[in-house]
């Protein structure tokens, strides 16, 4: 709660997370059409298709209040700001390749994604006493997120009788193997990136001193043609 | 032989296939991922190739990759040490990237497709846009003139090339300006200081330009300049591409231009800053033109030839495209479907075929439908599952009803046979309307496109009547074939084309012949002959964001999002429900 305040008290962040949020859901939008596209129960297709337009639905009122609270703002800042990653219950769908899943694992992952952002809109709610309309907004969407989460379980109930909670536990580990991926994914990029800076700073100077001298040789304009050093199809 | 093309890692990865040195297929991996300019390796696309040809991976002659990476391994590094210590940020994402996966290129293709390592050969980014433009173009002898951001190290080449039929092929590319000094970056620069996405809203630049006039063409020379060898020379003080990751261009730059357009704000025409926009758009434009048509003029000289195959990136700009032909002096203008990274799969697969491994020269088929074909069938069970009215129709009925349709107002989503291979519309996966109404380009960009009103749309229109709508240069119609030039409308046509014709009068023509599309030919003949004029809004099968469309679900899929009124694929056809069936079949529980 403590966080979600201090998160939602920056008018600078809020128009972000709020502008962010609407690339979220613009895109699990397209995963929605996507599934929708290769469903082949007509009444799942027409229920993923439904709950795409939601998601576009929720993408324009993200942007609309996004884009009016910017503009309250003299400075509105860089588009992102350290800390502006995004939080469990706000990644969407997070990079989901529709094809590559069965309809109910996609259906349990669709399911956990909106009852994980239900929780998360139903906290913000709650912190955003001092601005209504925001506030609104952010109702009306945990709303429908509810919704969401009620078809998509009624759904994986009829197209997997018996085999709901399994798919949905399932989904949950494979949830919980994403974060697990992701932190790993952050750190090593962290830790490369350390690496990496040390290595410039302590080996390149001289390379980079050698590198400039060549530079200041060359004249702009037109070269002769690079030729290929084994005439042929290598990588050099 | 069996060759398999690819280009990938950077944007629009794409696989083509030869065989016995012909194309068979080709496709953008974002065509079947589904994710525009998907740069992934095109593992979808490569399997659909070998698929549709009833090949296995193992019985590929050869694999061959549109660059070397270890020399564009050698520019990035070189840039990042030309540029210490500034490049300190970059330089770990730099080598992330690179050492990470793309110095890998032979053993990444070779275990994703299974295939010893020796097959896997490479070639020149630039010779892959060389090789897509001159070998697929239908001329014996031509200069070669090829432009983008970068390859390895050359951004613009010059060259020429011989073939015949039967007959050995030969591509001599005789110089090149290399990196930092790019045409290509040097437009990116402008589109991400105007708001737009970089290698995608390059096109809205050349929209926007049309608005505005090129007052600043002066501060934009200072930033491009000719070299006195005839080439020419960024400024790099005004850049940043060279040095960070996340801004092309440097506070100098916004220095002569201002303050970059928030990407958030639509640009206003009305305002002196939604004017100042479009007179940087108009001055960027105006001096690439002018370097493109005067390194063409030279090259036209120097080669005595009078055919010009042009590729890269910068191809796809048709104004600048439409006064090289104009002004430099060449007869035709070749510029293949897709000329960006994409068709360098097709042209890394033919040089490998005709000079790598000294094949002789077949002529190509003189059309980019390359990709995988609609299923109408498929259209038939997904309308009639949801309960929308459908029809199979014989061609004739089918054409009269879609003219009759588009003639009163009706916006249609027009699918058939095999789709492009590149990032045109050439109507097999189009967007069909009236050209002669203003407020259905309004209506087509607020409901169907979404995307910003400056934007303009393009017509299609039979070759024998083109000259009389379009003012062509000598050599226009060729130009129009892949929709790669910008002509002015005849004035006395421009009202009667409002939907189709640029704030300058201009547009971006489809010329087309019958032998290449002959029922989109037909419907332009039986909408004319209602109408009084054979034209047609022809416009990208997609909504902004999304890849144009491939199979008949995705087709039906925009159609459903969209206010498209009647959507053909083959010979099905069918209608947007009139009395909110559609809400009905999609209530949410």
């Amino acid at each position: 709660m403590f966080i979600d305040r201090l998160i939602w008290a920056d008018p600078r962040r809020r128009a972000r997370k709020l502008l962010q949020f609407a690339e979220v859901e613009a895109q699990g939008a397209r995963d929605l059409f996507r599934a929708a596209e290769i469903a082949d129960d007509p009444q799942l297709r027409r229920r993923l298709f439904a709950h795409a337009r939601d998601e576009v639905r929720h993408a324009e009122l993200f942007q609309a209040r996004g884009l009016a609270l910017r503009r309250t703002i003299a400075d509105p800042g860089p588009d992102r700001a350290l800390g502006d990653g995004l939080l469990p219950g706000e990644r969407g769908f997070d990079r989901l390749v529709v094809e590559q899943e069965r309809m109910t694992g996609l259906l349990a992952f669709i399911h956990l994604s909106e009852r994980a952002a239900s929780r998360a809109f139903a906290a913000y709610g709650a912190v955003l006493d001092h601005d209504p309309e925001t506030q609104a907004v952010i109702g009306k969407i945990a709303r429908d997120e509810e919704g969401h989460m009620r078809y998509s379980r009624a759904e994986l109930s009829r197209l997997a009788p018996g085999h709901a909670p399994r798919a949905l536990w399932a989904a949950r580990l494979r949830r919980f193997w994403r974060a697990y991926l992701r932190l790993a994914l952050i750190l090593a990029d962290m830790i490369s990136k350390i690496i990496l800076t040390l290595l410039y700073f302590l080996l390149l100077a001289p390379f980079a001193w050698v590198a400039k001298r060549a530079a200041r040789q060359e004249a702009p304009g037109w070269c002769a043609a690079t030729r290929p050093r084994d005439k042929g199809g290598g990588q050099y | 032989m069996k060759i398999l093309g690819i280009s990938a890692f950077y944007h629009d990865a794409a696989a083509a296939l030869l065989v016995d040195g012909l194309p068979v297929a080709a496709a953008q991996e974002e065509r079947l991922s589904r994710c525009k300019n998907d740069p992934a390796f095109p593992l979808q696309a490569a399997e659909w190739c070998l698929d549709h040809a009833g090949l296995d991976p193992e019985q590929l002659d050869a694999v061959i990759f549109y660059e070397r990476p270890a020399l564009r391994f050698d520019r990035v590094l070189m840039t990042l040490l030309r540029a210490f210590p500034h490049s300190w940020r970059i330089f770990p994402k730099a080598m992330k990237n690179m050492v990470g996966e793309k110095l890998w290129v032979r053993g990444i293709i070779s275990a994703q497709l299974g295939i010893p390592t020796r097959r896997v050969h490479f070639t020149d980014h630039h010779i892959s846009h060389a090789a897509t433009a001159f070998l697929t173009a239908p001329t014996e002898k031509a200069a070669i003139l090829t432009a983008d951001g970068v390859g390895e190290w050359a951004t613009l080449t010059v060259g020429h090339g011989s073939k015949r039929a039967g007959g050995p092929a030969e591509i001599n590319l005789l110089r090149e300006v290399r990196f930092p000094h790019s045409l290509g970056l040097f437009y990116s620069a402008f589109t991400a200081w105007l708001g737009f996405p970089v290698n995608e809203g390059e096109y809205k630049v050349m929209g926007l330009a049309a608005y505005g006039t090129p007052r600043f063409a002066d501060e934009v020379r200072r930033i491009l300049q000719r070299t006195p060898d005839g080439a020419f020379a960024l400024d790099l003080d005004y850049f940043d591409y060279h040095r960070t990751v996340d801004s092309a261009y440097s506070r100098r730059f916004v220095g002569l231009f201002g303050p970059p357009r928030d990407r958030f704000e639509p640009i206003d025409l009305g305002t002196a800053q939604g004017r100042h926009y479009a007179d940087v758009a108009a001055s960027a434009q105006a001096v690439l033109e002018d370097v493109m048509v005067d390194i063409a003029a030279s090259l036209r000289k120097e080669t005595g030839l009078v055919d010009l195959c042009l590729g890269g990136g910068v191809a796809l700009n048709g104004v600048a495209n439409a006064r090289i032909l104009r002004e430099a002096g060449f007869e035709r203008l070749f510029v293949p479907s897709a000329p960006g990274d994409a068709g360098c799969a097709l042209g890394a697969a033919l040089w490998a075929d005709r000079i790598l491994f000294n094949q002789p020269h077949r002529d190509c088929p003189d059309h980019p439908f390359w990709g995988p074909a609609v299923e109408p069938d498929d259209l038939a069970r997904l309308a009639a599952e949801d309960g929308l009215p459908f029809e199979r129709a014989d061609e004739a009925e089918l054409i009269d009803e879609v003219a009759d349709a588009i003639g009163r107002g009706a916006i249609v989503g027009w699918m058939e046979g095999a789709a492009e291979f590149g990032p045109r519309a050439l109507g097999h996966r189009s967007i069909l309307a009236d050209p002669g109404d203003a407020a259905m380009r309004d209506r087509i960009n607020r409901d169907i496109k979404f995307r910003e009103s400056f934007r303009p749309f393009a017509p299609v229109v039979p070759a024998e009547h083109a000259a009389t709508y379009f003012d062509l240069s000598s050599g226009g119609a060729r130009l129009g074939r892949f929709m790669s030039g910008v002509f002015p409308v005849r004035p006395e046509w421009r009202n009667s084309l409002s939907a189709v014709t640029h704030v300058d009068g201009t547009a971006r023509v489809q010329i087309l012949e019958a032998e290449l599309a002959p029922r989109l030919h037909a419907l332009l003949g039986a909408y004319g002959r209602r109408r009084g004029i054979p034209v047609l809004l022809n416009t990208s099968f997609n909504l902004a964001g999304d890849p144009i469309v491939t199979s008949a679900a995705e087709g039906y899929s925009t159609f459903r999002r969209a206010g498209i009124d009647l959507l053909v694929a083959d010979d099905v056809v069918v209608h947007r429900d009139r009395v909110g069936h559609q809400q009905a079949v999609e209530a949410i529980a």
